[in-house]
């Protein structure tokens, strides 16, 4: 899966997670440019990640995360 | 050894000077005899239960490193932090000695006073390393850390005794990192002014605000039940400003001695009482804790199936947007309900600052979109309406803290029911309260300066960094820092409760 094919599938995850059709991720999206993106939302968000790409995230990659750019990182190395 | 005594400010400079003194890649050595000796200066227990956590910690954290099978990894990850978080949860309850002593107490019909003394026995600091050894096991499980292999490197970062008593809590990643970085530590009179203004300032919450309000909190819970009304609302708010000047202060000491080592420690506090909303306040108040909680406690345990099946069916039954709500509000209260027993063991507790406040997060959640359209209505973003929610907040803590504070919960009710009571507000019953003009002049001034300095320091986006006093000091004339800390220095010596009674080991967190 090429990096822009995880973008429009992870973009598609943040618009169900967050039920907002306008959202756009892109590398420096950070939770403060979405509106919800908060600390009770994100284990959602890791969730339905996880459940999208069929990866299981170890626990040391759900914190620390600096923006969206990171997380597709971690996502693309699981998938291989 | 309090943190707030003269024995420790001698105990930090003479660290310090034999730290600078020594060649760099010796000074951990320093660093580690120093803190065994503070260990052990808290007493027999306290060293005794942080060597035991520390060596099953490290052999746990060895053994659960990715080199090892699944299996073992698993084991020895789980029975460590069983193993250390049972001993915390018995001594929680029982104290050292009554936890192997308590029907030996009763057999050899030990008095009522002596059963009391060793039942207190509780290690100092317990609560604290506790959980940052268990979080250092997990880590290696979860391989955010490679596991120490050098016993004495980790036993420094269990041990280190800025921290030891109170917190702040650290991850092994990143305190390593710094107690590393002693070899490179530079002393500066900079660095010697800084620290000593911290410090100082740590002193003046304390010993200037802190012990002198609680002569009013103690009065009112003391003897709850000859005041109602308003006078219970004057008791919990006096009480969480205790709290904080109490426990920031304490923070300010550690943070301020760890500076002068050239180690810095993270921020525990950033203007908890500013805060608009209970889920901020929660954000900006023992700020390390929350942080682990979170990692180690909420989203490990939202992401294990047993949720996560959960959800799903939540989510069949109420609609996608509130089924999902559903594991988090029941992580949330699993979360809080650990919050509350970590603050003492006590039902006080588990309601006061745990259950009360899961409460008013999730009633928060659930009334969101109404609150949505009463903010737009009201003008949210206006001054007006900012103050308003910071009032609220405040009100709302102030609710908890009557549990936190009350000897125990049929206490803490009969003083909601005593709001409800008449009661008079005159000269008479003021002075029972126990402070005199002078003392509440002194109180409300150095109040004052204390909220001068959060509302300084406060910045509405938690992301932003806040505004420090210190770098504000530091980028004028030298002499006025120094004058800044004659002044904290001369009104701890002048102003400082060291009255009758007067316990200067008595932090409210050092007995968590």
């Amino acid at each position: 899966m090429s990096r822009e094919e995880v973008f429009a599938k992870l973009n598609e995850i943040f618009q169900d997670v967050f039920d907002d059709e306008d959202i756009n991720v892109t590398e420096t999206t950070t939770a403060a440019d979405v509106d919800g993106w908060d600390s009770l939302e994100h284990i959602n968000l890791l969730v339905a990640i996880e459940r999208g790409f069929s990866i299981r995230f170890t626990m040391g990659e759900t914190t620390g995360l600096k923006n969206v750019g990171e997380m597709v990182d971690k996502i693309m190395a699981h998938l291989g | 050894m309090s943190l707030v005594s003269s024995a420790f400010l001698a105990f930090v400079a003479f660290t310090a000077i034999i730290y600078y003194l020594t060649p760099g890649s010796a000074r951990r050595w320093i660093l580690l005899a120093a803190s065994l000796a503070f260990c052990a200066s808290c007493g027999f227990y306290s060293l005794v239960f942080v060597l035991l956590a520390a060596v099953t910690t490290f052999i746990g954290g060895l053994l659960s490193g990715p080199s090892k099978s699944r299996g073992l990894r698993n084991a020895a990850c789980v029975i460590t932090v069983v193993l250390n978080l049972g001993i915390l949860c018995a001594v929680r309850y029982y104290g050292v000695i009554g936890l192997f002593a308590e029907n030996l107490n009763k057999v050899f019909g030990a008095s009522e006073n002596t059963r009391t003394f060793m039942l207190y026995a509780v290690p100092v600091g317990m609560a604290f390393y506790t959980l940052q050894l268990i979080g250092y096991t997990l880590d290696c499980r979860w391989e955010r850390t490679e596991p120490e292999k050098n016993f004495f490197r980790y036993l420094l970062f269990a041990t280190y005794f800025p921290y030891f008593t109170s917190g702040p809590m650290n991850s092994y990643a990143n305190l390593s990192v710094k107690l590393d970085g002693a070899k490179d530590a530079k002393f500066s009179i900079g660095r010697l002014r800084d620290s000593a203004i911290r410090i100082a300032w740590g002193f003046f919450k304390k010993l200037v605000i802190a012990d002198r309000i609680a002569v009013i909190v103690n009065a009112i819970y003391g003897n709850h039940e000859t005041y109602g009304g308003l006078y219970v609302f004057i008791g919990a708010a006096c009480f969480a400003i205790q709290l904080y000047a109490d426990f920031s202060g304490c923070m300010d000491v550690v943070l301020g001695a760890s500076h002068l080592l050239g180690i810095e420690m993270p921020e525990n506090f950033n203007s908890p009482f500013l805060s608009h909303t209970i889920r901020e306040y929660w954000q900006r108040w023992h700020i390390t804790l929350g942080g682990w909680l979170r990692d180690y406690l909420f989203y490990p345990m939202l992401r294990t199936s047993v949720f996560v099946k959960i959800g799903d069916g939540a989510k069949k039954l109420f609609g996608k947007k509130k089924g999902k709500k559903v594991p988090t509000y029941l992580g949330l209260i699993i979360l809080w309900a650990a919050v509350g027993y970590w603050h003492g063991g006590l039902m006080k507790y588990v309601i006061g600052t745990g259950l009360l406040h899961c409460f008013y997060i999730i009633l928060g959640e659930l009334v969101e979109p109404v609150s949505v359209k009463l903010r737009k209505a009201l003008h949210s973003d206006k001054m007006p309406y900012k103050i308003f929610q910071t009032a609220r907040t405040f009100f709302l803590i102030c609710l908890g803290h009557i549990f936190f504070r009350a000897n125990n919960v049929p206490d803490a009710i009969m003083m909601y029911k005593s709001i409800f009571q008449p009661f008079s507000m005159n000269s008479e019953t003021l002075a029972s309260l126990g402070l005199d003009t002078g003392n509440l002049v002194v109180l409300l001034a150095s109040f004052a300066v204390l909220v001068a300095v959060d509302v300084y320091k406060y910045r509405e986006k938690q992301e932003e960094e806040p505004r420090l006093v210190l770098a504000k000091l530091a980028s004028k004339p030298a002499v006025l820092s120094w004058a800044v800390f004659m002044i904290l220095a001369i009104a701890v010596l002048i102003f400082g409760m060291y009255g009758l009674g007067y316990d200067s080991g008595a932090f409210i967190y050092a007995r968590i």
